[in-house]
């Protein structure tokens, strides 16, 4: 194996693939990215076993054919560092890989080819097509909710929820939600998934340079199939019991208010900086057109601030954690949003945008 | 095995301290002549009898026979055949440590337990009160033999170091006062092997250099002994022999992290008896917790693998604990991860750090909380159970803490 190619295209292409291989294995050889040079492109490709991924380089100057393994930690390390603009890779045949860029020699230690897993051959059963950067905009908007710690639920994930030409990401960790939803070509049957995130961000580093590719989306039993031109990536799916979450997006409320987003953003960002100790907690206090936000740290201090708003109902007092409701309103690009709220007990709803809901449960007894 | 927390009064604020070590004279044995007219004045020993039981305290007659803690107990029967060897009951010495350890509260809040029957008091703040080193050293002699029939050794130092070597100096029933400014006179003569840490290689590397005792270390220049034992032990070492000792006493409510561990005279391949030793361990932390009015949000495990592969595992808590069986089982997973089954241990030991005191943990409604989106009635009843069912562990674990105070820690045992 014997390739020159752009330094950029190199980075581009391995970075796809180049976060898959696990940290802790018992098989060691997946920590490292098969590359295979053949005619004049270059196929990456990196699998956990669980989650794999394709990403090609086209236009290569492919000087010998073949395939060596690349470790992924120290090569995707490597290559971020490169700055000339072109890269020439040679494999030898003790697996070994010499990278040469400017005035640098790197040799990388690799595996035999031979013994890495086979590329997964997947066909699923419905197919949606989606914007790539819509699809990448929604999935910004919703990624951040999805739960990191393990919990009751399947909502380790991003619920991908179909129905009639409508596609919806949904993202909770229990406490709060994230739902966004797009008009997209599908068949008529509705289809279900919940995507791990790792899967979801490997394909959003493939869809940041094509923002405006058709992302075709399979779905079979247990597996998802991303393609992006180029780019495959296949993930295991997580258990479906993800909750009902519909049920907990409120119909009605009683007060509901309008206000500017930075302006709230800013408030909010302010006085949470007094809301430091155990339960982090901004209150708002709905009256007289007027949005109060306080926040209280005993033995530190407290923070008052107050924003123009437009309010219908009755006036009344909630507290929420500051940081569930800035992760929303940074991705909110709504001048003025709406918030419809009842009591510490039921969620309240933040209209963020034309496609994007999300729900926040307060805190209570505060 | 404990952490150094925050202390007062500061240890380079400039003023001499005033340190005291308090050490309950062989004090399983002599619990046992207390309690049992007949054994006064007899050889004791009190330790596992089984065939691979050690010596955890022989009394004074005994140890005349050569008989030491740590002896495998058939050495001990050897050396003493007319001794009473008597099986250990724990929760009754720590019963009366307990006792003494109030007795120990009345003359400063500083206490730094060390085990059952030693601790570290800073008296620095109570001489107004109740006098110099030596008067508080023996009234404190006099109230812990009134409180529980016992003798202690105290020795009486500007630092921790000296104060428990002057205690160590002339047991049993001994007083040994240290004035401040005769520490490296008082120190010269002993032997090196005194010096805290101090192992049979450091001792052997000094006896190298000709050092035998800690007044020829001191006139040894620590260049010297940095080139035979490495900068920072020759740095520790040269301190230590000039009296400088600036570690605090820590009381355990101030303590950062509390953990036991035991090591096995024969390494343990059987899940159960680790998951049987863990509890055990668990138990010991929670009660310690328990006694310092604390919860933890971390618990710990190490195990040692022969010859000395040591692993660590940690896990934090949802919410700070002091209930023995969410320890044990924390424990218990913990060690599942860090051990394939049936691999034998050398050590196991339970611990818990990022402790808070219990008046602080959050209650359920009165504290404000973030509510769950997914509360619906199954939820919530669920959640009403769950409160339910730790309200009653708690109960439980302190009618188990009574029950073991009156009538000892094997009267009651949890059915696993």
């Amino acid at each position: 194996m014997k390739i020159l190619c752009d330094r950029q295209q190199l980075q581009d292409a391995f970075s796809v693939v180049g976060g898959i291989p696990p940290v802790k294995t018992p098989n060691p050889i997946v920590q490292n990215v098969l590359l295979r040079a053949e005619g004049d492109q270059v196929v990456f490709f990196a699998t956990d076993y669980e989650l794999s991924a394709r990403s090609v380089m086209a236009s290569v100057q492919v000087l010998e054919p073949g395939a060596v393994l690349l470790p992924a930690r120290e090569t995707g390390q490597l290559l971020r560092e490169l700055s000339e603009p072109t890269v020439s890779l040679a494999g030898s045949d003790d697996h070994r890989t010499t990278i040469e860029c400017g005035s640098g020699s790197y040799q990388l230690v690799g595996d035999d080819p031979a013994e890495f897993p086979a590329e997964p051959q997947f066909d699923g059963t419905v197919e949606l097509q989606v914007t790539s950067g819509a699809f990448l905009e929604m999935f910004r908007r919703t990624s951040f909710a999805v739960a990191r710690e393990e919990t009751r639920y399947a909502i380790n994930g991003l619920l991908l929820d179909y129905d009639s030409g409508n596609l919806r990401l949904v993202g909770t960790d229990g406490r709060r939600l994230a739902l966004c939803h797009q008009e997209i070509e599908g068949p008529d049957e509705p289809a279900r998934a919940v995507v791990p995130l790792r899967a979801l961000q490997a394909l959003g580093r493939a869809i940041d340079g094509e923002q405006d590719a058709v992302l075709r989306v399979q779905l079979g039993d247990n597996r998802i199939a991303f393609q992006l031109g180029t780019t495959t990536v296949i993930s295991q799916l997580l258990d479906n019991r993800f909750p009902a979450y519909e049920q907990v997006i409120p119909k009605v409320a009683e007060t509901s208010i309008e206000v500017d987003r930075l302006q709230l953003e800013r408030g909010v960002r302010r006085v949470a900086v007094l809301s430091s100790g155990d339960v982090r907690m901004v209150r708002f206090e709905f009256r007289d057109a007027a949005l109060l936000l306080s926040a209280e740290s005993s033995g530190v201090g407290r923070a008052k601030h107050t924003i123009d708003a437009t309010i219908e109902g009755p006036s009344s007092a909630i507290s929420f954690n500051p940081d569930y409701l800035l992760d929303a309103l940074k991705v909110s690009d709504r001048e003025i949003i709406r918030i419809d709220m009842t009591d510490d007990s039921t969620p309240a709803r933040f209209a963020l945008g034309e496609t994007y809901t999300y729900v926040l449960m307060p805190i209570s007894g505060s | 095995m404990r952490d150094d927390g925050a202390m007062a009064p500061p240890a380079d604020s400039g003023i001499a301290r005033t340190i005291l070590h308090a050490d309950l004279d062989a004090f399983y044995a002599a619990v046992e002549q207390r309690d049992d007219q007949a054994l006064r004045g007899r050889p004791v020993v009190v330790g596992g009898l089984g065939p691979r039981g050690v010596v955890a305290t022989a009394s004074y007659e005994a140890r005349r026979s050569g008989v030491h803690s740590a002896m495998p107990i058939g050495r001990a029967r050897r050396l003493c055949p007319d001794a009473v060897f008597l099986r250990p009951r724990m929760a009754h010495y720590a019963a009366i440590a307990r006792t003494v350890r109030a007795v120990f509260e009345r003359f400063t809040p500083l206490v730094e337990p060390l085990s059952l029957d030693e601790a570290f008091l800073d008296v620095t703040g109570s001489r107004a009160l109740f006098g110099d080193g030596r008067a508080i050293a023996q009234r404190l002699r006099a109230e812990v033999s009134a409180a529980v029939g016992l003798t202690a050794s105290v020795g009486v130092a500007t630092s921790k170091f000296v104060a428990k070597v002057a205690s160590d100096l002339r047991k049993p029933d001994a007083l040994v006062v240290v004035e401040p400014g005769t520490e490296e006179a008082f120190l010269a003569p002993l032997p090196v092997a005194r010096l805290w840490g101090a192992g049979p290689v450091a001792q052997e590397r000094l006896r190298a250099l000709g050092i035998g005792t800690i007044g020829e270390l001191r006139r040894t220049p620590v260049e010297v002994l940095a080139l035979r034992l490495g900068a920072h032990p020759a740095a520790h070492f040269a301190a230590l022999a000039r009296g400088d000792d600036p570690r605090p006493v820590v009381p355990e409510r101030d303590a950062k992290s509390i953990s036991q561990e035991h090591t096995f005279d024969a390494d343990l391949r059987d899940d159960d008896a680790v998951r049987r030793c863990l509890r055990g361990l668990s138990e010991g932390v929670g009660r310690r917790l328990r006694d310092a009015g604390l919860t933890a949000r971390v618990v710990r495990v190490k195990v040692r693998f022969p010859p000395f592969v040591t692993r660590s595992r940690q896990v934090h808590l949802p919410r700070p604990t002091d209930d023995d069986a969410e320890l044990a089982e924390c424990a218990i997973a913990l060690v599942a991860k860090a051990r394939a089954s049936g691999r034998p241990v050398r050590l196991l030991g339970v611990g818990v750090a990022e402790l808070v005191a219990r008046e602080a943990t959050p209650a359920t409604a009165a504290v404000p909380q973030q509510r769950e989106l997914f509360g619906d009635a199954g939820e919530v009843a669920a959640a009403a159970a769950r409160a339910d069912l730790e309200a009653r562990r708690a109960r439980l674990t302190r009618a188990l803490d009574a029950i073991r105070d009156r009538f000892g820690h094997d009267a009651i045992r949890r059915g696993t």
